[in-house]
């Protein structure tokens, strides 16, 4: 033991080590409530829907900032194909090696699942899902995801939480009078917006068009009430607001899951139809010929169809969105070095969500493919 | 008041929603266990099929957080 601390460069990293983990308790959020947070910066404010990147809409176009992950992940996977395609090689590079160990497990996998025939022809949708999904959940916890965007003015928070009246009080300085007295007029309103008295604003730096929290925002922070009794004055060049994210992890927005989920499950019952014929397949789900409890086998088949996309919507959305949560708590928490397990365990996550979703696509695949009369009927 | 009320049915929610993934994960990985202890050659294989199993018993807890966080943030 006084060896290994005998060294100088082992005590030296030992020392930094600790520095950094009593620097980051003191300076998180911890740290705030004994009134040091340095570094704590505000909790973001999670929302379940995503976000629009440009307020209110363009010509009528909502862009979502999860639908720009969208793009970029779907631009990524383009650029790699197209970049590993033009310069494909008798000897792989390492990066070809890499994606031919993924295509030769999968088509491996689709085989030994499916069998050599049907497997090769559900591979194409499985490998796609599985590297559609792999790469967005991967994108969505590199650094800026989730931490750069633009400033949300308190009236559009207001207008979340349906509260249309909101007048906000640092635009309106000049009109305080005519507010005063909309007020009183308005009195009987009031507790509309009682609820929202108690909602939290973040305090930015002005930055122009890109905000992000910075460290030591935490301090600053102050809710709807005291936001109206300040004037709307939260100090010099600073604005209140919330985050609005420019990127966002994709998969943390129901609509991007359920249109894989939808995808899937339509592919699916293309395969049964084409593979069986329309008159087995529908037989499987309108069955007259098992009797009563055949019928009502059949219905709960159908049942069992509708659920599977449901199932497959909400896995993968709630563990993503969980993570992207844990993340952002973790780094609340204990800033600079919270974050970094959960940052593994993310990884591994989304590794194992996606394969779960194309193993998912490729077992309801092939069992929607064989007829219910026995394998070697056809 | 009822912002508290709401904190509770979040707690709730997730809590209880987590006991019966709880459970089923130990028995997965229990059995996975027994037969890993009964057959070390099928090892890869075994782990496999645990872990793509615990998956799906995870997905129950996780629609428990969903309607935790639903009740917290919508």
């Amino acid at each position: 033991m006084s060896k290994i601390l005998g060294s100088p460069r082992t005590l030296a990293i030992l020392i930094i080590a600790a520095s950094v983990f009593v620097l980051s308790i003191l300076g998180g959020a911890l740290g705030h409530a004994f009134g040091m947070g340095f570094f704590a910066s505000s909790l973001p404010a999670i929302q379940l829907p995503a976000e629009l990147v440009i307020y209110p809409d363009v010509y009528g176009f909502e862009l979502k900032n999860t639908m720009l992950t969208t793009w970029l992940a779907m631009a990524v996977l383009i650029g790699l194909s197209v970049y590993l395609r033009s310069r494909m090689n008798e000897i792989p590079g390492r990066l070809q090696a890499l994606v031919e160990i993924v295509v030769d497990f999968f088509i491996t996998l689709c085989e030994s699942v499916a069998g050599k025939e049907r497997g090769r022809r559900f591979f194409p949708l499985v490998l796609t899902i599985f590297s559609f999904i792999v790469i967005a959940n991967w994108m969505g916890i590199l650094p800026g995801f989730g931490t750069v965007g633009r400033i949300a003015d308190p009236e559009e928070i207001a207008h979340h939480h349906d509260v249309h009246e909101y007048h906000d009080p640092a635009s309106a300085h000049g009109e305080k009078q005519k507010d005063e007295k909309e007020d009183a007029a308005h009195h009987g309103e009031d507790h509309d917006s009682s609820h929202l008295d108690s909602v939290k604003l973040h305090v930015f730096s002005e930055l122009g068009a890109v905000a992000f929290l910075s460290p030591g925002s935490l301090k600053d922070e102050l809710t709807f009430a005291q936001y109206k009794e300040k004037q709307g004055d939260v100090g010099e060049d600073k604005r209140a607001g919330h985050l609005v994210p420019f990127l966002r992890s994709a998969n943390t927005d129901v609509n991007t899951t359920l249109a894989m989920a939808i995808v899937a499950m339509v592919m699916v019952h293309f395969w049964g139809f084409r593979i069986l014929g329309v008159r087995v397949h529908v037989g499987k789900f309108v069955n007259f010929k098992g009797g009563p409890i055949g019928f009502f086998v059949g219905i709960l088949e159908f049942i069992s169809e509708l659920a599977r996309v449901v199932s497959f919507t909400f896995r993968l959305f709630g563990n993503i969105f969980a993570g992207e949560v844990l993340l952002m708590a973790m780094g609340f928490l204990l800033p600079l070095i919270g974050i970094i397990p959960f940052l593994g365990l993310e990884l591994f996550v989304g590794v194992i969500q996606a394969f779960i979703f194309s193993m998912l696509t490729l077992v309801f695949a092939s069992m929607a493919s064989v007829s219910h009369d026995g394998p070697d009927h056809h | 008041m009822e912002g508290d009320i709401m904190n509770i049915g979040a707690g709730l929610a997730i809590g209880l929603g987590a006991i019966g993934p709880g459970i089923g994960i130990g028995m997965l990985a229990s059995k996975a266990m027994e037969a890993l202890g009964r057959n070390p050659e099928a090892g890869g294989q075994i782990q496999q099929n645990m872990i793509l199993a615990i998956a799906f018993t995870e997905a129950i807890a996780i629609y428990a957080l969903v309607v935790a966080i639903i009740i917290k943030f919508v």
